[in-house]
């Protein structure tokens, strides 16, 4: 099987060994707790870390299993470590390396739930984080302090949509002995795999693209294992004896998976944001049409670009794909099939007539949620970003007019019908 | 073994390749073969024929009604057709029992009855009208102890005594007291049916059937419609189920408890007219049930004064019981049978068999008994 690497057939078939029990063509749904140790020797090496095997479906579970190793063959990373949320992914990847004393450099446009866990969480275990706005590459070296652990964005930003100058990020990064982390949730493997220009880890809110209907929230973190833990002595999680196991040097045991090795052996038992098995098959069923899907929500979000670019109610439109967009070339660089399938628009009248638009259209969904295969629309401003302050607000670049589109995979002439109710209650209002 | 130790382990065995102590929820069309020469060495084909989840239940509910083989369907309808189908054909005869579930009496009157099956409804809580009843082409004897939703009993051992002397299959339903309170097949039944959206997984989740053989020939016979007809359970439900089975004895003790207590309140309630609960000891067929069956369930009916207007008083008003079809859940469930589960059958059928207008069906769930007799009170008080 490994002779076969090509995305589509790895999202297909990666990390499934077909059950050499019956031979069950999909992958058995592992739901329960625990594993019937064949004997004590064995029990006992599968909790040293000595040996693969089940123990417990908090550490690891059968099902959960193929869907990570999916997921990395997918990003071509190393290792994955799937958790019960993207949010979960974020918490234990950042956790795993950092403690008090560092300090992270993020953009400043990301998901407010990103936002929040840098900005009022990590502070209380003395983790700080300095946001640089993704578009000033520069800022992000400038940033870097003697206690930066981590540099943190999100490929697409959110909701902005501007691009991280991925490369120069990594260089810095590289420069710093410092690991690049990106949320790349926007953008999917099938759009942009991050560890080819340098990343050396993803987080993934696998609950959007990735399963793509709605249907299970989870996440993902991805060891790019391309990152040298022992080139400093910055990363003492990674690289000093684990006492929890016997002591066990992580760097020296597992190499390129030894990040991945650690969220498993400390968030994932110490903590226990596990991925339940019900919802990694559904979402491996979700990850066997990514490509297909991925392909209509671009040639929809195209579609839709030219529609609302031309329409006398829409103030304005934000999407790389545009040539005006100030990340339009960095769009072409990494995401040549397309920039993802999230549009912002402002709708002419300002924030009573961007609330008229959203509660007029119906075929479009009004939830906070993206990546479904059904078109949805949100205002950010008071709903996903409703947590931060104005000046932050500001700063992730949101505006009152503002409405969020992540586009669906419906027939583009009904998205488009729909809308126009939409703009024709909007228009109404705007007239007062 | 016994039976609390069964119904958790019996055919369920630790996965040999991971060890993970439930059976996986095998969610698979097919299954891929080792080699031409080698098609079926696993056991499984395609998940109409057979899936390793469903076969777990399937192995379970064989081993607690101490039959040869199960085979479980889509509904506790679909298993009642199989057992049809399996055991009857175009001129052949069956005795159905005249308070069967509606469902099986829509079945053989409007749907069987057009492949040329005849019928004849008999009172099977007296075994010599079913004597009466037997013809030369009969094949197939059903009956359902307790009936739903009378309770009247049939005597499983003189009835099955009568299907071997006709040479017909004596195929009872056991919904109501599962394996746990009576065995079919101990008293001399040949096939024992299910609907598994009952006791077994008692949670209200799925709904199901099972089809137990007490011998390979007429488990063979089953199966084949099993796979013909494909009116198959998924493996999801089989999974439920399976978890359900567990505590199948203690959820049958705790409501069986409950339904005792709340039989001899209602009998005591002036403003109740009758109570049939196999348990109480005016129940007419107390003796058989006490001989057949080691428990008397869960399910009983009682009839308000005043009849259907005041029965209705009754169920429109009742706070904590659920107005739901369905039973054997562990959430209480009133019904009241002639608008609802037994609509299908014509009224001049149902006054002749005892459903009567004002006859309400009450299912005893695992809430608190006091709880449960409290919101009755009330109930009743309004009425």
């Amino acid at each position: 099987m490994s002779r076969f690497l090509n995305f589509d057939t790895l999202s297909l078939h990666a990390g499934q060994v077909v059950d050499p029990e019956f031979g069950a063509r999909a992958t058995p749904i592992y739901q329960t707790t625990s594993y019937v140790f064949p004997d004590t020797d064995t029990a006992s090496s599968i909790f040293n870390l000595e040996r693969g095997g089940h123990a417990y479906s908090r550490i690891t579970n059968p099902t959960v299993g193929v869907l990570e190793q999916r997921i990395a063959a997918l990003e071509g990373g190393s290792a994955a470590v799937c958790t019960a949320s993207g949010m979960a992914a974020t918490f234990c990847a950042i956790t795993a390396i950092l403690g008090q004393g560092d300090h992270i450099v993020a953009s400043t446009q990301m998901y407010g739930g990103n936002i929040s866990l840098m900005k009022n969480t990590l502070p209380r275990f003395g983790i700080t984080t300095t946001f640089v706005d993704p578009t000033d590459t520069d800022g992000f070296r400038a940033a870097i302090q003697d206690n930066t652990k981590l540099i943190y964005g999100e490929l697409i930003g959110n909701p902005g949509l501007d691009i991280l100058d991925l490369e120069a990020i990594a260089r810095i990064g590289a420069d710093s002995q410092v690991p690049v982390m990106i949320d790349a949730t926007f953008n999917t493997p099938y759009l942009c795999r991050c560890f080819d220009y340098g990343a050396n880890v993803t987080v993934h809110s696998v609950t959007k693209w990735m399963g793509g209907h709605g249907t299970a929230i989870g996440g993902a973190v991805v060891d790019g294992g391309n990152f040298d833990w022992g080139a400093t002595d910055k990363f003492p999680t990674i690289t000093e004896p684990y006492a929890p196991f016997s002591g066990i040097n992580l760097w020296e045991e597992f190499g390129p998976s030894a990040f991945a090795t650690r969220i498993r052996a400390e968030a994932m038992r110490d903590i226990g944001p596990s991925m339940s098995p019900m919802n990694a098959f559904l979402l491996l069923q979700g990850i066997e049409t990514l490509s297909l899907r991925m392909d209509k929500h671009l040639s929809n979000t195209m579609i839709l670009l030219d529609y609302l670019s031309s329409h006398e109610q829409v103030s304005w439109v934000n999407h790389p794909s545009l040539p005006a967009h100030s990340s339009h070339e960095l769009a072409k660089k990494y995401l040549p099939k397309g920039a993802g399938s999230i549009i912002s628009f402002g709708v002419k009248g300002g924030r009573a007539a961007g609330k008229a638009f959203i509660e007029n259209v119906e075929l479009a969904s009004h939830l906070a949620n993206v990546g479904d295969a059904k078109t949805l629309v949100i205002h950010p401003a008071t709903t996903t970003h409703s947590r931060i302050d104005a000046d932050a607000l500001v700063a992730a670049g949101i505006t009152e007019d503002m409405v969020r589109l992540s586009v669906g995979l419906e027939d583009v002439a009904d998205i488009k019908a729909d809308f126009e109710n939409g703009f024709r209650a909007a228009k109404r209002i705007s007239k007062g | 073994m016994g039976f609390r130790t069964r119904q958790i382990h019996a055919g369920v065995t630790p996965d040999p390749m991971t060890g993970a102590i439930l059976t996986p929820i095998y969610q698979t069309t097919t299954y891929v073969q080792p080699s031409v020469d080698e098609y079926l060495s696993k056991g499984f084909t395609y998940s109409r024929s057979g899936n390793p989840t469903v076969k777990a239940l399937e192995l379970k509910l064989t081993d607690l009604e101490g039959g040869v083989d199960c085979a479980c369907f889509g509904t506790g309808m679909s298993a009642v057709l199989a057992t049809m189908l399996a055991f009857l054909e175009a001129g052949k005869h069956a005795i159905v029992s005249d308070v069967a579930y509606g469902g099986t009496y829509r079945l053989s009157t409007k749907i069987l009855s057009r492949f040329g099956i005849d019928y004849t409804f008999a009172d099977t809580s007296n075994a010599a009208a079913v004597a009466a009843a037997v013809r030369d082409n009969t094949a197939l004897i059903l009956t359902e102890t307790p009936a739903n939703p009378t309770m009247k009993c049939s005597d499983i051992a003189a009835i099955s005594e009568i299907a071997k002397k006709a040479g017909a299959v004596h195929a009872v339903d056991n919904t109501f007291l599962t394996p746990y309170y009576q065995r079919p097949f101990e008293l001399g039944a040949d096939i024992s049916i299910h609907s598994t959206t009952k006791y077994m997984d008692g949670h209200n989740a799925t709904v199901g059937g099972a089809v137990i053989s007490n011998s390979e020939e007429h488990a063979t016979a089953v199966r084949f419609i099993q796979n013909s007809t494909g009116t198959i359970m998924s493996p999801q439900v089989a999974w439920l189920t399976l978890q359900g089975c567990k505590t199948l004895s203690v959820r049958m003790d705790a409501q069986s408890a409950s339904a005792m207590a709340i039989a001899e309140f209602l009998e005591a309630h002036p403003k109740v007219a009758q109570v049939a609960y196999p348990g109480l000891k005016s129940f007419a067929q107390h003796e058989l049930s006490s001989k057949q069956a080691s428990g008397y369930g869960a399910m009983l009916w009682f009839e308000v004064k005043g009849g259907l207007v005041a029965g209705k008083q009754l169920m429109d008003n009742i706070e904590l019981w659920s107005l739901a079809e369905n039973l054997g859940s562990v959430e209480s469930l009133i019904t009241h049978p002639v608008t609802m589960t037994h609509a299908d059958v014509e009224k001049a059928e149902r006054d002749r068999v005892g459903i009567i207008d004002g006859l309400v069906r009450v299912s005893v769930g695992l809430e608190d008994t006091e709880d449960l007799i409290k919101a009755l009170s009330d109930a009743l008080d309004q009425v």
